[in-house]
């Protein structure tokens, strides 16, 4: 035996278990999502029926669906753009600036990922209480007692309070990431530009923003992403998809009509409906950003 | 690689693998089966002791597997009851599955064609497996076990209470047959502080009209006069189905149940929506920010003297023992007021389901386990061990000794005098869409916050129950 074949066989060994695992756990789950997608099933019988694309036509006549579309079309286009801009100024700003706490900042800020989404879930109903919450308190207590709302139960500001929790919860994330990426860059572009006399502001657009261009195309995925299933954990505990239906997301809706309503199929229509959509969105914002790396 | 990296390495492999241990291990227990002696013994007991029906009776396939959820109630009835059956079954064995999560344990193995004998599912997170198993018409018929004649010799069916067997969460077909059988049942009503009543001199309001007045007295106690369980607004079916059945009868709760749209014109929806609209707009009336709160929290603002009234079931005692409170709360149970001016208060009643999977393995010994369940010592095992009490008659006397004052007061009502109102949604076509409670219920949040007018929420109904009805038809053409 070569040493060439002995080596290619020690390699198919390492890589096999892997790859029969990774084909059993994901693969093949995922091809039963399409094929279960295309049946009337309770997700209980074992006589699924078939009925062709109906799931995916009737997705389109159901107002609930629809509605729950657009709240989670909101939250990917608000969330991540607030949060990754929070989090890449707090980065540079920690970065840049000479200040002395930076390592308690940085902690501080990043806290909120290591805490369970449930946990943060619970902390925000608290913190919206609509009596005696942190917020409504510190409102009538500025004497803003017109703005007090009860925030989850309104069905006009629900979805932007979610969204404030989820940028909460995402920024600090982000920002360590961005914070080890810009360490990452050379000083000497920073000096050179004090020397040209280039502002503080001036240096985060010219130098910060391109050299992190890579990473920041990256998070912007994952953080579409993470609001597509943080979404669910939090809307399930803050809201319960209330006020009818105002808070409602893809998940919580594929998942009621999985579970409570026994309508599998129809909620694995909404899944790959879902896959395509995120699959899309992430081959879109890579096209677009890919601009800024010539 | 440093032989130091090698242990940390090993041991963040065993901390990894504990939560998956921790996942494997289930609550299956083996209640093993009596040793070859004993159970000797037992049967030679058995024939001097046990009814002589039930000692004779051998079955085929001794082995019997059940899932109950554990709840409120825990599992401590089901261990002692299927000790007492296998006592007086000897040889048989029962294997006891229990889970706050139950239907999650169980959908596998009825995905797979295997599910247990017997099923007790409750709990919100687990009844929907049931309304699936229904729609997929996956349920043994147990009309024959209520047929059956029971120890004194009348038919099973008698020593249920009214009414239970005929419901639709029970026969859900509409064609008389049972599919579900009822275990605990519960009330369910408005809820107040008995202690501010007695000591204020205030009198418990027979009509709504006498309700509304006490708004008046509820400000005075520095209250609001109303609220419920905001962000879960099907808690209020508790004072709506007992209020359709005041403003229209049985008639009017058909159409609600059954889906006819003209119930969304009729003057029982106006007198009846009209209750929640004046709620929503009179002074004083909703508890501030009642829309936004979730069942404990306003639970708790409500014992803690926020407000005056709030809808809850008899379970609401024991689920709320541990929370704060205002000085001298005390429990009192309402009812609903009556919409005419008879002061007819009525309540709602809701019972438990147990079924029999139609591919359980050992269908005969499942039956035999659930008549057993009605017999007067399982009923007082139940009321000893799950404080619960079974949908039979006389059943609250039966087991007084076990249960707290309020919750038997509660049951006494039911059983002379109050109103007793049931009542649940037929099922909807399968593939259907629509999850008719939620459809009904969801929007009344945006009624309270004056968000959505009774006209718009009518003709949305109307054309939701139009449709579902659609869909009914279309499936029984089928």
């Amino acid at each position: 035996m070569t040493m060439k074949t002995r080596k290619s066989i020690f390699i198919a060994s390492c890589l096999l278990p892997g790859l029969f695992l990774f084909l059993l756990f994901k693969v093949y789950p995922t091809l039963q999502i399409f094929q279960k997608s295309l049946y009337l099933w309770t997700g209980l019988s074992d006589k699924p029926k078939f009925i062709g694309l109906q799931n995916y036509t009737d997705m389109f006549h159901d107002d609930t669906f629809l509605l729950s579309l657009k709240n989670t079309g909101l939250l990917m286009l608000v969330v991540p753009i607030v949060t990754l801009l929070i989090a890449l100024v707090n980065a540079s700003i920690l970065t840049k600036s000479k200040l002395k706490e930076r390592n308690i900042y940085r902690t501080v800020f990043f806290f909120p990922s290591i805490l369970s989404f449930v946990v943060i879930a619970i902390l925000w109903s608290f913190i919206y209480h609509p009596t005696m919450g942190f917020l409504n308190s510190g409102l009538e207590a500025v004497g803003l007692d017109k703005w007090a709302l009860p925030w989850l139960g309104d069905q006009r500001v629900v979805l932007w309070a979610l969204a404030v929790t989820l940028i909460w919860q995402a920024a600090g994330y982000y920002m360590v990431i961005y914070m080890a990426g810009i360490d990452g860059i050379s000083p000497e572009l920073y000096e050179a530009a004090e020397l040209d006399g280039a502002t503080r502001i001036k240096q985060f657009i010219h130098i910060t923003i391109p050299m992190l261009w890579e990473i920041i195309r990256v998070t912007i995925i994952f953080s579409i992403n993470g609001v597509l299933s943080i979404s669910f954990v939090i809307v399930s505990v803050m809201t319960a998809g209330g006020p009818d239906h105002h808070s409602e997301v893809v998940m919580t809706y594929l998942y009621s009509q999985a579970f409570t309503n026994s309508n599998f199929g129809y909620a694995m229509a909404i899944g790959v409906f879902i896959f395509v959509i995120s699959m899309i969105l992430a081959l879109l914002s890579n096209k677009l950003t890919e601009r800024g790396t010539d | 690689m440093s032989k130091k990296k090698w242990i940390t390495l090993a041991m963040a492999a065993v901390f990894l693998t504990l939560p998956l241990a921790g996942c494997g291990s289930n609550n299956t227990s083996n209640n093993a089966a009596p040793s070859a002696t004993a159970a000797a013994e037992a049967s030679a007991e058995g024939s001097a002791s046990a009814s002589p029906g039930a000692a004779a009776e051998t079955f085929g396939n001794p082995e019997l597997n059940i899932a109950v959820f554990q709840g409120g109630y825990g599992r401590d009835y089901w261990d002692s009851v299927a000790a007492e059956f296998m006592k007086e079954y000897p040889g048989t064995k029962i294997n006891i599955t229990a889970s706050p999560k139950i239907a999650e344990l169980v959908r596998p193995k009825i995905v797979a064609g295997n599910p247990p004998d017997f099923m007790y599912i409750s709990g919100s997170d687990n009844t929907p497996i049931l309304d699936g198993l229904v729609k997929d018409k996956a349920l043994l018929d147990l009309t024959d076990v209520f047929d059956s004649n029971t120890e004194a010799g009348t038919p099973l069916k008698l020593q249920i209470l009214p009414g239970v067997l005929t419901s639709s969460s029970i026969a859900p077909y509409g064609d008389g047959k049972i599919y579900l059988a009822p275990y605990n049942f519960g009330v369910m009503g408005l809820w107040y502080n008995k202690n501010l009543f007695d000591s204020k001199g205030i009198a418990t309001p027979k009509t709504w009209d006498e309700l509304f007045a006490d708004n008046a007295v509820a400000k005075e106690n520095d209250r609001a006069l109303f609220t419920y369980q905001g962000l879960y607004p099907g808690y209020l079916e508790e004072m709506i189905v007992p209020a359709i059945a005041s403003a229209g009868g049985q008639e009017a709760l058909d159409q609600f149940f059954n889906y006819d749209p003209e119930f969304w014109k009729s003057e029982t929806y106006t007198k009846v929506w009209g209750l929640l609209e004046k709620i929503a707009t009179e002074d004083n009336a909703l508890m501030k920010g009642t829309v936004a709160l979730n069942h404990t929290q306003s639970q708790t603002s409500f014992l803690q003297g926020k407000s005056m009234f709030i809808p809850n079931g008899t379970w609401f005692e024991d689920e709320m023992k541990d929370a704060p409170r205002e000085d001298g709360f005390q429990f009192g149970f309402l009812g609903v007021p009556s919409l005419g001016a008879d002061g007819k208060v009525m309540a709602l009643t809701q019972v438990e389901q147990m079924v029999i999977p139609a591919k359980a393995k050992n269908p005969e010994l499942a039956k035999a386990f659930l008549k057993y369940l009605y017999s007067e010592k399982s009923i007082k095992l139940n009321a000893e061990k799950a404080k619960g009490v079974m949908a039979v008659n006389g059943a609250p006397d039966l087991v007084k000794e076990y249960i707290s004052e309020t919750t038997y007061n509660i049951y006494k009502a039911v059983d002379s005098g109050m109103v007793a109102v049931s009542g649940s949604f037929k099922p909807v076509a399968k593939g259907s869409k629509f999850n008719a409670s939620d459809e009904v219920y969801k929007p009344i949040s945006s009624i309270m916050s004056k968000q959505l007018t009774l006209d718009e929420y009518s003709a949305k109904l109307y054309k939701v129950y139009t449709q579902i009805q659609k869909e009914l038809q279309e499936q029984g053409q089928q």
